[in-house]
């Protein structure tokens, strides 16, 4: 609970009780849970019917209708199955920076949403890369799951360079089965573009929450600096006048701009967060309009 | 153009090569670590390599800053243009002030263009350098004495002002120069005048001297003459002399006015040079007289005289003499003195009169009262007799004084005279080559004259000048008995004895204002100062504060050597070791130096100013923007 209580307020995990994860479509799962899944099952939610085919469970056909037709046929049932969320977080060192911090900003979206679908008898996995060192818990399901994705969010640290098109390609090699995947990132990498790409090659129902600084909005800079980049790239001299922090608020724009279109036109949710913005706002008011919780 | 001190161009050069260098080198810049150099990888342009120089890029503040050094490195060098002035460290400056430079010809008057000139000069002296300010025109001034401040140097220039009276000697002006100018070397003397001056003829300086001559037009007439006079009892006539000092020939207009009311108008056709006279007959009841010429010329101050009636009181002399012909005639010649003819000297005189004449005569002691000594024998309290001059030449001192008036010396000769020193109250009249022949001051609140020659040793009283000499002494020792005595030059001092029931004495000037004097011995003198406008100024004799008589005086600007306004263009002055300085060649020679580092100076200001605001634009902005925002919220 220690780690819990290092999250989150016991007071933000009852509201958290209350929400409930959207998916857009219906995921089939490996284990029976309470989501309804592509699958024919055995609820009490009438489905389809089904012509008798030798080998079918006999017990399944619909006696009435065989007495009214005088064939056999089967009738099917929606199947409940639970879901797995999957959780990636970026660890690089550009996101253990700014105030508030992003990378405690994003384990805390993280292990809300995480929270929210193993309280939902969902399994939620995640997984962090950073540095090249990448940690994973496997994917727990029920409360019993929270401790350990709480424990693994809370030692969360930022480290090193991140290839995220790496990871990406690793997460998608290495899933064992599809379902919401929530990437927490800066994306202030070249290679986001073909990360999300090689994401989209599974079925994966992707939200990307886009986190940056306040500082990184706007910086705060003025003078002549060098610029040192957190995760070891090349210096970067700079004359900051109001011309060249114009400029760079413009060309911020428009790079998020351009990720929100190219997360658009494949069907990925794109929602951007300023860690200024409350945590609360967020679940409660940014995801739910977006659909993601309910 | 040149430079004083062209070897400050090797430290601007140095300046310059710094700031250059400060943008070749790398700067030391802060550092700050961000999340990522991503985005701004992609912004800035000026990423080199880590190279201690960089290349020289375009950059508004390195120009900026280029051009303040430049401006300041010729600044320092100390740029000049050659210009008609003076270059000296000690600088003699020395203005006429006189009637003659009230002149209008040149913007504003001739005195102030004098100023701005005397000005410029003072502007143009090199750092360190020190001036003096004299003022010619009446007594001489030195409202500034060798002082490096040039505040104060302005200020005294500024602080000249005109003088109607007095006439312009140079003589005491150019000698204290000749003074100042021995003391130290590279000494300059520069005298601005409209050249109407009298230059004394063993002038010399033992500096350079520079002429800036003022004006530019001759064209003035002036009333030369008024008089109001009873020639007969009931018969009141009105003179003037109307002359044209200009080189054209003019018609003007003269107008008089009676006691306030306009009498007639006479238009006179005046050649040049020559003069007009208005003689005519006004009521008897007349007491004043203004004649006003209308139009205008080069200098209004002496388009206008007044005049006023002569008391029908007589004027009591006292004459103390062994007896003497010649000077009893002349003054039974001059209608309204009454002569008292003693004929011994042992008598005490204790009584006020206004006038003793003491023809070779020295009561013991002198009487109270204005004096004239004629031939004096031995020293008195108020000169010294040290011997005697034999046939001196008798001349006009170069002071163009009213006591010569129509007084011609040409033809006199003088068998001996008193030998008159230490006479330090009084100005010279006549002078000779051995010593002064003629003396006239105030001492003690009397007027003084002193004839140093007998009568009787001289053929001045068969000369038609004698009466009319003897008339003026009068004339200037009794004032305050109306007619000629009346009329005042400006800036003279007015004194006077008042009888023994007078308490106190009020003159009113012409423009109202009024000053009270107390008699001291039975005298009352006013200071010069006080009559130094023009017009008609009345005296009230007070007995315990009630008015028990009064007496005008009339105070006209008239003065013929300050009518004549047509500027000289040579000054001849000599000057030891130069030659003739002074004329308008060596005037117009460029000898002064016009620094203008100060315009440099001001526009590297300028430009730092902009510079500022140029590096300042983001923080200016910000502020604009806050301003902005506030403005709106309110």
């Amino acid at each position: 609970m220690s780690e819990q209580a290092a999250l989150f307020e016991p007071q933000f995990l009852k509201q958290l009780d209350r929400l409930a994860l959207l998916t857009r479509r219906n995921i089939a799962g490996q284990m029976q849970g309470e989501r309804r899944s592509p699958r024919r099952g055995s609820s009490v939610e009438y489905a389809d019917f089904k012509p008798y085919t030798p080998g079918d469970d006999f017990r399944q056909i619909d006696w009435n209708l065989y007495a009214r037709l005088e064939k056999f046929f089967l009738k099917l049932f929606v199947a409940e199955e639970e879901i797995t969320l999957h959780l990636l977080i970026d660890t690089s060192a550009s996101m253990d920076w700014g105030e508030p911090n992003k990378l405690r900003y994003a384990a805390q979206a993280a292990g809300a949403l995480g929270y929210i679908a193993l309280a939902s008898l969902d399994r939620a996995q995640v997984t962090s890369f950073g540095g090249g060192n990448e940690q994973r818990i496997p994917a727990g399901r029920g409360r019993a799951g929270v401790p350990p994705l709480f424990n693994l969010l809370s030692q969360l640290k930022g480290n090193g360079n991140t290839s995220l098109l790496q990871a990406s390609r690793r997460y998608v090699q290495t899933a064992r089965v599809a379902g919401p995947l929530l990437l927490c990132s800066d994306l202030l990498t070249p290679d986001w573009e073909e990360a999300l790409r090689t994401l989209g090659r599974r079925p994966f129902e992707i939200t990307v929450l886009h986190v940056l600084s306040p500082d990184e909005l706007n910086p705060p800079f003025e003078g002549d600096l060098k610029l040192l980049d957190a995760e070891g790239g090349e210096a970067l001299d700079i004359s900051a006048d109001l011309d060249l922090l114009q400029r760079y608020v413009e060309r911020l724009q428009a790079w998020r701009e351009e990720v929100e279109h190219f997360c658009t036109t494949r069907g990925i949710n794109y929602i951007f967060v300023d860690t200024s913005l409350p945590l609360e706002s967020l679940l409660i008011s940014v995801l739910r309009e977006r659909q993601i919780v309910r | 153009m040149g430079f004083i001190a062209p070897l400050m161009f090797i430290a601007g050069g140095t300046v310059l090569a710094g700031i250059v260098a400060m943008y070749i080198l790398r700067l030391r810049r802060e550092e700050r670590t961000v999340s990522s150099t991503f985005l701004w990888n992609q912004l800035v342009r000026d990423v080199e390599a880590n190279a201690p120089w960089q290349r020289l890029r375009h950059n508004w503040l390195l120009w900026l800053q280029l051009l303040i050094a430049l401006l300041l490195a010729f600044a320092i060098a100390r740029p000049f243009r050659e210009t008609v002035g003076v270059s000296g460290q000690n600088l003699i400056v020395i203005i006429d002030r006189s009637a003659s430079m009230g002149a209008t010809d040149v913007e504003a008057n001739r005195l102030e263009a004098a100023k701005n000139e005397a000005i410029r000069l003072v502007d143009q002296l090199p750092d360190g350098a020190r001036a003096t300010i004299m003022a010619i025109g009446g007594e001489l001034d030195v409202p500034a004495a060798a002082t490096t401040d040039r505040r104060e140097i302005r200020d005294a220039i500024e602080g000249i002002e005109l003088r109607l009276g007095g006439g312009s000697d140079m003589s005491q002006a150019l000698s204290l120069a000749g003074a100042l100018a021995a003391r130290e070397e590279e000494s300059e003397v520069a005298i601005l005048t409209d050249g109407q001056v009298t230059v004394p003829m063993s002038a010399t300086l033992p500096a350079k001297i520079r002429y800036f001559p003022v004006g530019s037009s001759n064209n003035n007439q002036a009333i030369a003459a008024i008089a109001l006079n009873e020639l007969a009892p009931g018969t009141l006539t009105f003179f003037a002399r109307v002359t044209n000092q200009g080189q054209e020939r003019v018609t003007r207009r003269l107008l008089v006015t009676l006691d306030g009311t306009l009498f007639n108008a006479y238009d006179l056709e005046i050649l040049p040079g020559q003069d007009q006279t208005v003689n005519i007959d006004v009521p008897s009841t007349a007491s004043t007289v203004e004649a006003r010429l209308d139009g205008s010329d080069s200098l209004p101050s002496d388009d206008v005289a007044w005049a006023i009636r002569p008391s029908s009181d007589a004027i009591p002399v006292r004459f103390v003499t062994p007896g003497n012909r010649f000077l009893a005639t002349a003054l039974g010649l001059m209608p309204r003195v009454q002569v008292s003819a003693y004929l011994t000297e042992t008598a005490t005189f204790t009584d006020t009169a206004l006038l003793t004449i003491l023809d070779a005569s020295l009561p013991e002691p002198l009487p109270p009262g204005n004096l004239l000594f004629i031939a004096p024998y031995r020293s008195t309290e108020y000169f010294s007799v040290t011997g005697s001059l034999d046939r001196p030449v008798p001349r006009p001192a170069p002071t163009d004084d009213p006591l010569l008036r129509n007084v011609e010396l040409g033809e006199v000769n003088i068998l001996k005279s008193a030998r008159i020193e230490n006479a330090p109250w009084a100005h010279t009249v006549i002078d000779s080559a051995a010593g002064p022949l003629l003396i006239a001051g105030e001492v003690d609140g009397r007027r003084i004259a002193v004839l140093g020659f007998d009568t009787h040793d001289s053929d001045l009283p068969l000369n038609i000048s004698f009466p009319l000499l003897i008339a003026n002494l009068v004339g200037y020792l009794a004032p305050g008995t109306g007619g000629d005595s009346a009329i005042l030059p400006p800036d003279q001092e007015l004194a006077f004895a008042v009888t023994n029931d007078i308490s106190g004495v009020r003159l009113i000037q012409p423009n109202g204002e009024t000053h009270e004097a107390t008699p001291n011995n039975g005298l009352i003198s006013f200071d010069g100062s006080l009559l130094k406008q023009a017009g008609i100024y009345s005296v009230e004799l007070l007995n315990d504060g009630v008015v028990a008589r009064s007496q005008r005086y009339v105070v006209n600007a008239y003065r013929e050597s300050e009518a004549k306004i047509t500027p000289v263009q040579v000054l001849d002055v000599a000057q030891i070791g130069g030659g003739q300085v002074g004329s308008s060649e060596t005037t117009q020679a460029k000898a002064g130096r016009e620094e203008w580092w100060r315009w440099l100076a001001l526009a590297a200001l300028i430009f730092v100013l902009i510079e500022w605001v140029f590096a300042q634009r983001s923080a200016l902005t910000r502020l604009k923007l806050w301003w902005n925002a506030r403005r709106s919220a309110a």
